[in-house]
């Protein structure tokens, strides 16, 4: 009796998961739900007078217009291509040199590694409001230690300067992403095996040849994974921005997605919200699909197994 | 001999370098909880003067004004009801990011199997198609997602939260999860397959027990994804029935009515549930990622 049912149960089971479809249906379903919809939604709006203040009308390419030749829309396109230029080599390689270090063994390693997960734990948005503490004009910790070492003769308007405060949020930025990187970094490292190294070092290999030949080689697809992403948050930063400087001082630290949630949320204008949206929707696909040639054929799932 | 000294010295300074750019802008945050507002405002810069005190604390828990501050300060103590939240937004952050977690482990591990070991047409599509639904920056879904919610009668409920994380977390899931079944020798499951087990029971009895620790991990990264979660917090959450955290935190530090103090005070209790993740984030997570390469 329990066996038949048992058999009873394997053949539906095994019947049922002979497709996959089932396997993915849920994930697919849900995602495809709040993907496909939103999207044409924004697309849609994109092309209509979209506002409280006028009546819903059709737009044509009107929005898109009115957006490009936006002085606002230049100045955020450039601070966010600064922002990004800056932020994202800079994660990648400190992400690289931190995974290098925690892949040694040394006295306090593990409290090391618990540190650099720290800020990666936090919310950004959380991590945007200490920044602005930090780096406060008037009593930031960073201006005090700086006096205090003589370095400055007085305070320094980090977040009231238009260039500085873009080093803080590129600074900001950098301590919020650093430690993902790493952890993808330090895992593809630790999955190289150690028999490479051995060979290698009685081949007579010495640490940068070690690490060009075997190392670099054995963490290419993982670092084309960090540049996609770090990419990815350099571009879309919002709660970073939200949090330490408002866009400010001016349009200063104003990058392209703050610009598209003031441009819908302050100026409650959706048309040219959702036509910022679509325009940076496109450009980050392009990207996207420039880098994934970087990847190794079949290194996610292998093609069509 | 003179080259291991020297990687040792770069080890160790590097170590020291990292650890104080982490810790610095945190170090400051805890100060400012214990330190009186005219330390902190005091110029030149003498943050002990007035030595310590645990009066923003105390106002959190309990709504006692601070004194230490009216006493050592000629300055206007600042206050505002809204720190007082805190906590019950750490409470509703908490539940929501463990019913997100629990999703992306449930349905998330099902499909990284399938898009790992499975044969079905379409696949490589739709794997993209997931994968890169992340990439539209979450403000261009705002007004969307917003509409849906308030269609649909959820605005201000955990659910609208929970179904709006987990679509904003199950694309990580499901890549880094089919990275990892990938890295388990298919080998293991053959073998299981003779001795008469079938797709699904492979799946539950040999390769999730392999991918245990994968699968905490990717959890605990849904968790925090969700814990962290600003904008839609932000646009969904209108009273302190569902509020999550870093909305709340992002309020009151632009309150003017909240001074330095208690806002880092207020930062530095919503941080706990953080601290108490970075241990089991680092375990799992990353010995998670190494199992998926090596096994």
């Amino acid at each position: 009796m329990v066996a038949t049912v048992k058999g009873g149960i394997k053949r539906l089971t095994g019947s049922l998961a002979f497709s996959g479809y089932w396997m993915i249906a849920p994930v697919v379903l849900l995602v495809a739900a709040f993907t496909l919809y939103p999207y044409a939604y924004a697309l849609w709006t994109s092309f209509r007078v979209a506002s409280p203040l006028l009546p819903p009308a059709f737009a044509g390419l009107k929005n898109y217009k009115a957006v490009i030749s936006s002085i606002y829309f230049v100045r955020a396109v450039r601070n966010t291509l600064i922002f990004a230029a800056c932020s994202v080599p800079i994660t990648v390689i400190l992400g690289l040199l931190t995974a290098s270090l925690l892949n040694r063994r040394f006295f306090g390693d593990i409290v090391l590694k618990a540190l650099v997960l720290l800020p990666w734990t936090m919310p950004i948005a959380v991590s945007g409001v200490i920044w602005r503490g930090f780096f406060n004009s008037g009593w930031g910790a960073f201006n005090a230690l700086l006096y205090m070492a003589g370095l400055i003769p007085k305070y320094i308007g980090w977040l009231t300067e238009p260039k500085l405060a873009m080093v803080a949020v590129v600074t900001a930025q950098i301590w919020t992403q650093f430690p993902f990187a790493t952890v993808l970094i330090l895992a593809a490292m630790q999955a190289i095996p150690q028999e490479l190294y051995e060979a290698a070092a009685i081949d007579g290999a010495g640490l940068l040849q070690r690490f060009f030949y075997i190392t670099l080689p054995g963490i290419r697809a993982m670092l084309a994974i960090v540049v996609i992403f770090e990419t990815l948050m350099g571009l879309t930063t919002f709660d970073l921005t939200h949090a330490l400087t408002q866009g400010g001082p001016g349009t200063s630290t104003t990058l392209i997605s703050y610009y598209t949630y003031s441009e819908s949320f302050k100026m409650l204008n959706f048309g040219n919200g959702s036509a910022l949206a679509v325009i940076l929707a496109v450009v980050s696909l392009l990207m996207i699909l420039a880098i994934m040639q970087f990847i190794p054929k079949g290194a996610l799932i292998g093609g069509e197994k | 001999m003179m080259r291991g000294w020297g990687i040792r010295v770069v080890t160790y300074l590097g170590a020291v370098l990292l650890a104080m750019f982490i810790l610095a802008p945190l170090a400051w945050v805890f100060l400012s909880s214990v330190l009186p507002e005219a330390s902190i405002l005091s110029f030149p810069p003498d943050w002990f003067q007035y030595g310590f005190m645990d009066a923003n604390y105390k106002y959190i828990f309990t709504g006692e004004i601070p004194r230490g501050a009216i006493a050592t300060a000629t300055l206007r103590t600042m206050i505002s009801q809204e720190v007082r939240l805190v906590p019950r937004t750490i409470l509703n952050s908490f539940i929501v990011a463990s019913v997100v977690m629990l999703i992306n482990c449930l349905i998330g591990s099902l499909a990284a199997y399938a898009f790992a070991r499975l044969r079905f047409a379409g696949k490589t599509p739709v794997f993209f198609f997931i994968t890169l639904s992340r990439l539209i920056p979450t403000v261009a879904l705002a007004i969307p997602y917003y509409l849906i919610v308030q269609r649909s009668g959820l605005i201000d409920t955990y659910w609208a939260l929970i179904i709006i994380y987990s679509v904003l977390t199950l694309p990580f899931t499901l890549l880094i999860l089919t990275l990892y079944f990938r890295g388990i020798p298919e080998e293991i499951e053959e073998a299981a397959q003779l001795d008469g087990c079938s797709p699904f029971q492979t799946l539950v009895r040999v390769t999730i027990p392999l991918a245990l620790p994968s699968l905490i991990g990717t959890g605990l990264f849904a968790f925090m994804l969700s814990y962290s979660e600003f904008l839609f917090g932000l646009l969904i959450t209108q009273s302190i029935k569902t509020r999550t955290l870093p909305v709340i935190l992002a309020a009151v530090s632009w309150n003017p009515d909240v001074t330095w103090g208690l806002t880092s005070a207020s930062i530095t209790i919503g941080l706990i549930p953080t601290l108490l993740l970075v241990v089991p984030v680092w375990r799992y997570m990353v010995k998670g990622l190494v199992a998926g390469g090596v096994y």
